[in-house]
């Protein structure tokens, strides 16, 4: 082979047997995650290298941390996570949709067709499907006053997708309600201002909402109240500690007076700055039984947070930066670099500031505050790997949520949209394809299918029996879905299962790009250095 | 139900097709299809029932057959030996799961929920890790039987929700209202949680750790801090020489000379007792002999100076978080000062709140608020070691030690555990004071009720529920085996007598007969049972749930060596 001729080393596969492998890895990775798709999927449990567990349903984690090596999958497993990070979901979705684009071109290749036909077939067909999209989807009015009803029914048939019923019904109030919370009219949504915090104790349904903030540190200072109402909260990034000069500089002493001078005069700065804070304390909660919080970015050195500790004031050193942000959108006020111009002002509100000890852990609770724009979804599980799989579930609902709120539609859900676009496909467009594109129309509707194959499939149900019924019900002019606990027709719009919009519109625009380019290789060639094991 | 089992559908292919690809193309080895040509080198992947899920309960079975001999009163030690080296003789379940360094996944999941039981309660531990064990294994009876795990799950979840509804009801009446200071009602509510650690003993162990707790509970109960109960264990001597201490031991010297103090003021500085240094680096200018000489005396002076300061507040005890300096030691003995040092900031906060004193940063003349107090502070020597015990027998103090007492370290390492989960139960206690009866009577009647319940369920989980009631007879039974008792007679004796009305007959294994527990006097508290219960099904349910497992390549850490002195029988 020609190849051979220029590198001796170089491994190549060509024509079909290219075609083949790249269509065996897309059903390969099919296999793997298909049992995850939809409620009844199962579970996989993925071991680390230091024997830690995951549990996961999660189509993106499973990508993510399967640690795949077939340059095909690998290709694919990209694109089901690049889906992940433009809208949040799907992956899943779209590994499955690529695997049975390649499983149907499979039939019609081996038939003697060209993939480039084919191809052609998925573009027109592509572009037929995003079109039927428009059509099909339900407008949703966001306006200044969401439909909570709407928002809570897509958050929840994402998040049960992810978690088991009960649980995944207890997250949805809370994940639309923190959605609700952050938005503010006429700017994108920052669900970074959702405040993800978990706590490694009690049950799983113990997850809720805080409207606030939960940190994951305490007080410094054993005398500093443990618990405190009505609090002044000052956020501000204002080092309190002692700072070594940044020139080289040393004292000189000839005795222990003139030392202990130098000792004072090296704290007084640093005092200064303490005292500061002290009299606006002193000053705002004269007369009053209000308390007063330092949260910090920067430290606070034991002398100061003494000092601090003796006025009443509780203090909290080195938050984390994005803390800050989020404290001043949930208490309000703002936050200060410098202690020299300090007002009432800057002063943020909450109604109650506690700490909470789990063993040698601290957290400190921020609640009550008035109108936030920023809140913590507090996860708690009895371990580590609960922790983590209701973390993942937590953030494909938000941005569930999120994308609703963009989107301004929904798309009903149980595969209800699949077979209405295949029976379109199939019934409409492809009669108006010439030639044999027809075919690549075809093999695109029928791939269209897969997902509620699938899902009929998860559940125990007949496939066929399914398909059928679902394609008839379709066919006498009613958009329904499949019921996976009885295997019957359902109207998705009453059962309150709906999908989000972008995320079908990204699995179909990116899933035929990744079928059409896999279809198109004609040669693998593998050369270079390392490309084989010394043996 | 081939189609859940990937595993299954396209085992042959791969063979088939790679031997063709090989041939094709001899050395794209990667070709063949399926999930594991496509992970990386030393991945595993376990998938379907038989290889997953079966093995899975399979490996649990193995961890809980370890732990359930040590369940109760009478449960046999075990010899564990860690990764250290280090040796444990103990009946505790967390420390051996613990130690036993448990790699298979899915058994590790329940030495999680035993962990969890532990980090929430600091009790129960074996009864979780002994009761997920037993549900999964009845998992597997019914998997063979041919029901669907997904079926299995949902019927422990309606068994464990009907579990704890009956466990509501089982709470011995007025147990809820408890005074948490009465020794007697704490005595009796520790009891049985000591006892399955060290049997015989809980009647000398329950009133020291009782005495413990209620001197240092709160004027709220519920803030009850376990950390608030010392213990220090001391070589020598015996169980009945243990004893409670107001107030702190601390396993070292005093600085000085003084070792005795009584009725005194104590100041706390944390920042050591010493000359002051400034944070940038200083030096002393001297120009000739006099000002050397000069420079000494100043820096007595102040030393005297800042010492005579803290003797005139009025203080006649020192204690240091950190250094002390020769020459602040010299005028502390001159004036008259008993100095200690702490160097652990926890026990020095610990000092703080016994004595109630401020601590103080720096060495200067404390304020009279400042001040703490102490009724007495003495060094002693006991089972050769020496031993500062700081005692304040009045209001305010809010640390108890309790000195344990024995002849080796494993003893007095089981019993500081015994007392861990005796302080634990009180701090359970001091949240939720019911409690059920004990001795099985209570997993006897849950096991009765939830088998009734079983009978009214249309479906497939009611086989699943009453596998569940099934898998509460695995307490009596352990229990009475690990007494020497024929299980079988005794758990149809206490059917007998729960059938006919009597809910609180439960094992009296002291005279291996059925007795009511209330004339005995065992009780358990709900919470316990409570949490233990539902961590262990949710750990069943979570290993239930997993159908696939996919392993990576284990990580290279640094070899450990070979255990050395084992044999290999």
């Amino acid at each position: 082979m020609s190849l051979k001729v220029l590198n001796p080393n170089a491994e190549v596969l060509n024509k079909s047997h290219a075609l083949h492998m790249n269509i065996n890895a897309a059903k390969g990775l099919q296999d793997v995650l298909k049992t995850n798709l939809g409620p009844k999927g199962t579970i996989k449990m993925l071991v680390g290298g230091a024997g830690d567990i995951k549990l996961t349903k999660d189509g993106n984690t499973l990508l993510k941390e399967m640690q795949i090596q077939s340059p095909t999958a690998i290709m694919i497993a990209r694109t089901a996570v690049a889906q992940d990070d433009t809208s949040g979901d799907g992956t899943t979705s779209t590994v499955i949709f690529i695997g049975e684009l390649m499983k149907q071109s499979e039939r019609y290749i081996d038939e003697g067709m060209h993939p480039r036909v084919l191809v052609d077939g998925f573009e027109i067909a592509k572009r037929a499907t995003l079109q039927f999209l428009e059509k099909f989807k339900t407008p949703v009015v966001m306006g200044d006053d969401p439909d909570k009803e709407i928002l809570k029914m897509v958050a929840r048939t994402a998040l049960r997708t992810k978690l088991y019923e009960a649980l995944a019904d207890q997250l949805t109030d809370i994940v639309v309600n923190s959605v609700l919370c952050i938005r503010k009219s006429e700017e994108p949504i920052d669900l970074f201002m959702v405040e993800i915090m978990h706590m490694r104790h009690k049950f799983d349904v113990d997850t809720r909402l805080v409207e606030g903030l939960v940190l994951d540190h305490g007080s410094r200072h054993p005398d500093m109240k443990r618990r405190a109402e009505n609090c002044y909260i000052l956020t501000c990034n204002v080092s309190l500690e002692y700072e070594k000069s940044e020139i080289n500089a040393g004292f000189f002493y000839s005795n222990a007076e003139q030392r202990e001078a130098m000792v004072a005069a090296e704290r007084r700065s640093v005092d200064e700055r303490v005292q500061k804070i002290i009299d606006l304390k002193n000053k705002v909660c004269a007369g009053n039984d209000n308390n007063f919080v330092i949260i910090n970015q920067k430290g606070i050195d034991p002398p100061s947070l003494d000092l601090l500790a003796r006025a009443g004031i509780i203090a909290l050193r080195r938050a984390k930066r994005r803390n800050m942000e989020r404290l001043v959108l949930a208490c309000g006020g703002e936050a200060v670099n410098s202690v020299d111009d300090l007002t009432p002002e800057c002063l943020g509100w909450a109604g109650l500031v506690y700490e909470h000890v789990l063993g040698e852990e601290k957290y400190t609770f921020v609640e009550n505050v008035k109108n936030p724009h920023s809140c913590t979804i507090l996860i708690k599980g009895p371990n580590d790997h609960t922790i983590a799989q209701i973390k993942d579930a937590v953030r494909d609902g938000l941005r569930a949520v999120k994308n609703t709120i963009e989107d301004e539609a929904v798309v009903l859900g149980a595969g209800a949209f699949e077979v209405a676009a295949r029976q379109y496909l199939v019934n409409e467009v492809k009669k108006t394809v010439q030639g044999r594109a027809q075919l690549g129309v075809e093999a695109f509707a029928d791939a269209l299918l897969a997902v509620p194959k699938i899902l009929a499939e998860n559940s125990g149900l007949d496939t066929q029996d399914v398909i059928i019924e679902l394609t008839g019900e379709h066919d006498k002019g009613n958009v329904v879905g499949l019921n996976l606990h009885t295997g019957e027709p359902i109207d998705p719009q009453m059962e309150g299962i709906f999908d989000n919009y972008s995320v079908k519109r990204q699995i179909i625009n990116s899933g035929p790009v990744i079928a059409s380019q896999l279809l198109l290789v004609d040669e693998v060639i593998r050369a270079g250095r390392n490309m084989r094991k010394p043996n | 139900m081939a189609g859940s089992i990937p595993g299954f559908g396209f085992k042959k292919d791969p063979e088939a097709y790679s031997a063709k690809a090989r041939s094709y193309c001899g050395g794209f080895s990667m070709l063949p299809y399926g999930i594991q040509s496509m992970l990386k080198e030393g991945h595993r992947h376990l998938s379907g029932l038989d290889e997953a899920v079966l093995k899975n309960i399979d490996a649990c079975n193995q961890l809980s057959t370890i732990t359930r001999t040590s369940l109760g009163p009478n449960g046999m030690n075990k010899m564990v030996i860690n990764h250290l080296d280090k040796l444990f003789v103990t009946n505790d379940a967390a420390t051996i799961v613990n130690e036993l360094e448990v790699q298979h996944p899915a058994a590790k999941i329940l030495v999680l929920a035993g962990k969890a039981q532990q980090e929430e309660i600091g009790d129960g531990a074996n009864l979780t890790v002994s009761f997920a064990g037993e549900l999964l294994q009845n998992a597997e009876e019914l998997i063979r039987m041919g029901l669907h795990p997904s079926e299995i799950i949902i019927g422990y979840t309606k068994a464990i929700n009907k579990t704890v509804e009956i466990l509501e009801e089982l709470v011995e009446e007025g147990s809820e209202n408890m005074n948490v200071r009465n020794k007697d009602e704490v005595i009796s509510r520790m009891r049985s949680s000591i006892a399955s650690k060290q049997f015989g003993q809980e009647d000398k162990l329950c009133p020291l750790v009782a005495e413990a707790c209620i001197q240092v509970c709160p004027k709220n109960p519920a803030n009850f801090n376990v950390d608030n109960v010392r213990v220090a264990k001391l070589l020598g001597g015996g169980l009945h020489d243990s004893i409670v201490v107001r107030g702190m031991v601390l396993k070292t010297d005093a600085v000085g000379t003084i070792k005795r103090v009584e009725k005194a003021k104590v100041a706390v500085f944390a920042g050591g007792v010493d000359t002051t240094a400034t944070e940038t680096k200083g030096t002393v200018l001297i120009h000739n002999a006099e000002q050397l000489e000069n420079y000494a005396k100043t820096e007595e002076a102040k030393v005297e100076e800042l010492i005579k300061a803290v003797a005139d507040s009025g203080a006649k005890v020192i204690v240091s978080g950190s250094a002390v300096g020769e020459m602040a030691l010299h005028f502390c003995e001159r004036y008259k000062l008993m100095v200690l040092k702490i160097s652990s900031k926890f026990e020095l906060r610990r000092f703080c709140r016994t004595t109630g004193a401020v601590g103080l940063l720096k060495l200067s003349q404390p304020d009279p608020d400042d001040l703490g107090y102490v009724d007495s502070v003495s060094v002693e020597e006991l089972g050769g070691a020496r031993v500062t015990i700081v005692k304040n027998e009045q209001g305010g103090n809010s640390v108890s030690t309790v000195v344990l007492r024995g002849s080796t370290d494993s003893i007095l390492d089981d019993l500081e555990r015994a007392v861990d989960d005796g302080v634990n139960s009180y701090k359970a206690m001091c949240r939720d004071s019911r409690i059920v009866p004990g001795a099985a009577a209570t997993e006897i009647e849950l096991a009765r009720r939830l088998k009734e319940f079983s009978f009214k369920e249309t479906g497939l989980d009611q086989y699943a529920i009453a596998k569940f009631a099934e898998s509460f007879e695995m307490i009596p039974k352990t229990l009475a085996e690990n007494a020497g008792l024929n299980a079988i007679e005794i758990i149809s004796s206490l059917y007998a007598e729960h059938a006919s009305g009597n809910t609180k007959v439960g094992i009296d294994l002291e005279e291996g007969v059925c007795k009511d527990i209330s004339t005995v006097n065992i009780w358990d508290l709900y919470i316990t049972k409570f949490f233990a219960l539902k961590y262990a099904a949710d750990a069943a349910c979570t290993v239930l749930r997993v159908d696939q497992i996919i392993m990576a390549k284990p990580a290279g850490g640094p070899k450990r060596d070979p255990p050395a002195g084992m044999d290999e029988d």
